[in-house]
């Protein structure tokens, strides 16, 4: 589904990312994890776009993607989410998702009166499931500005969910959530896998990790410095070291 | 009060084409946060087209406004792309000045094409003024209030009912999230520079009309005065800029009617300096977004 090969990212002297190699099958659920700087979000910024990368290649499916401008991407079936939430602030909750699943419309049916004429009815079912999964129905007419943390976080996964995604990287879902919150955000995951949506998910919640990822790759230092099933991680001592190590600098 | 009621009337038709220069501003300073300093020179190629097609080939009003708003929108993308495209986020000082180089040199290319200082411009209507009792009501300016309200209305239109509308208002809101849904932010720009430089483009039009004549300084004045309305209206807002536009027009229509013309653009700046002492944000403008179009992308 996913591959990157040989990809690098160097921001002036510092190799943000040096040369990862990584392959996510379809239907995965594959962790990305790694000390604070180890080039985790570049990864993410990478795939989906937002910057060049300084050498290797973005493949989707079998297809080089390296050089395609974002909005291609995401009509190709790439959504994600934010570390630091970026939500129209000014829409409503329903239009947020509105106009994310809008760019998914035009993908499949580029008629010219559809366009016009706004979400048909089958859509705005759609929108409306989508909200109650993420428990979000009752503030469907809020704006997006006036949810609390908790309801933004979901918000922007809903969002990046209503453009019906093949590929959905999900950067630190859990940052700043509760341990309540945390469990629900893992049975979401774990519902989304039975829709065979494959799952790039980069935390730094160890626990979520193990628990529903089928695969965990770790990055130090922009390099990837292990990659296998989530109980073999857990003892590959390099691993360990390369967290303690983090901890030692703080 | 007979005086002060016909000032305020007269200042409020001025006011409504200020609005729409402040529109144009607006929507650039909304999509890019930079102030682009061509916007002005920008309408003056339009304005110079049209009076190159009035002057030499006797052109119509209605052929001279359609020059106006197409040669400003393509001067609006030529600085799009030379002076904004290129510019990746965090360059916005390099845009700006770059902007200034721009507007130096549009203003020299008209120059070259129209070389005397001031040329006449066509008239929008011709007639008697209409008297209403003790008041009197120009017919053009009646039609430019009448055309500055349709066009306000037409790009409310646009920002709120179409699908480019909508990717603007996204790449307004945060830029980064609008690539992620799938909004192509490139041409989302290229199209904001052409529709406020259009919009500018007829408000310059409307100005000259009422003027009959069109100067090299042109390009300054329509800077200055769009960005003053945008600044009292709040910076990003189309409301404020109406609302700004408006305001200025009056309060500069008083300001001639009671100490003389030399007044006039004192007291627009005035205006503006007691605005950002009293009210930086202006009338209807809010502190920028923390998390607006251009913060960090590498976290």
């Amino acid at each position: 589904m996913l591959e990157l090969s040989g990809l690098s990212k160097h921001f002036g002297g510092v190799r943000a990312v040096d040369g990862v190699n990584l392959k996510v099958g379809r239907g995965d659920i594959v962790g990305l994890i790694g000390p604070n700087g180890s080039g985790k979000s570049t990864i993410v910024n990478l795939i989906c776009g937002l910057f060049p990368p300084t050498a290797g290649n973005v493949l989707l499916a079998g297809k080089d993607i390296t050089s395609l401008p974002t909005h291609i991407r995401v009509g190709m079936g790439i959504a994600r989410t934010f570390q630091n939430i970026r939500l129209f602030g000014q829409l409503s909750v329903w239009q947020n998702l509105w106009v994310a699943q809008n760019s998914d419309q035009h993908r499949k049916d580029g008629s010219f009166l559809k366009r016009w004429l706004g979400a048909p009815g089958a859509a705005r079912a759609e929108i409306d499931r989508t909200l109650e999964f993420f428990n979000l129905e009752k503030k469907r007419d809020e704006l997006a500005a006036n949810l609390s943390f908790g309801e933004q976080r979901r918000l922007e996964m809903a969002r990046a969910l209503a453009a019906n995604p093949s590929l959905l990287l999900l950067d630190e879902p859990a940052a700043g959530m509760n341990a309540e919150e945390i469990e629900q955000l893992d049975e979401r995951i774990r519902t989304l896998r039975k829709t065979g949506i494959t799952i790039l998910l980069i935390e730094h919640h160890m626990e979520l990790v193990m628990a529903v990822t089928d695969r965990v790759a770790v990055l130090n230092f922009g390099q990837k410095i292990a990659d296998g099933g989530p109980a073999e991680i857990q003892a590959n001592p390099q691993v360990r070291e390369a967290y303690l190590g983090s901890s030692n600098v703080k | 009060m007979i005086d002060f009621v016909q000032t305020t009337v007269d200042g409020v038709m001025v006011g409504c084409s200020y609005g729409l220069l402040a529109i144009g501003f607006t929507l650039i300073f909304g999509v890019i946060r930079r102030l682009n300093l061509s916007y002005g020179p920008s309408i003056m190629v339009g304005a110079y087209l049209g009076t190159f097609l009035y002057v030499q080939f006797g052109a119509g009003p209605l052929l001279v406004a359609v020059a106006v708003v197409a040669g400003a929108a393509i001067a609006g993308i030529y600085v799009e792309r030379l002076c904004f495209a290129p510019m990746k986020g965090g360059a916005g000082v390099a845009s700006m000045v770059s902007s200034f180089a721009i507007w130096m040199q549009l203003e020299q290319a008209m120059i070259l094409l129209l070389p005397r200082h001031t040329y006449a411009f066509p008239a929008l209507a011709t007639g008697a003024p209409w008297e209403f009792g003790p008041f009197t009501l120009r017919p053009d300016q009646l039609l430019m209030l009448i055309l500055a309200i349709a066009t306000g209305i037409i790009v409310n239109t646009i920002i709120y009912r179409t699908r480019f509308g909508t990717g603007l208002r996204l790449v307004t809101s945060n830029q980064i999230a609008a690539h992620l849904v799938g909004v192509n932010v490139r041409n989302v720009m290229l199209g904001a520079f052409a529709l406020a430089s259009a919009v500018g483009g007829f408000a310059g039009f409307l100005v000259l009309a009422i003027d009959q004549q069109v100067t090299p300084m042109f390009g300054m004045w329509a800077t200055i005065k769009g960005l003053i309305a945008m600044m009292i209206g709040g910076l990003g807002s189309v409301p404020g800029a109406i609302a700004g536009g408006l305001v200025l027009g009056v309060i500069e229509a008083h300001a001639q009617g009671l100490v003389g013309p030399q007044a006039r653009d004192l007291t627009a700046y005035l205006l503006l300096f007691l605005c950002l002492v009293l009210r930086p944000g202006g009338l209807f403008g809010k502190a920028p977004e923390a998390d607006g179009a251009f913060s960090s992308r590498s976290t």
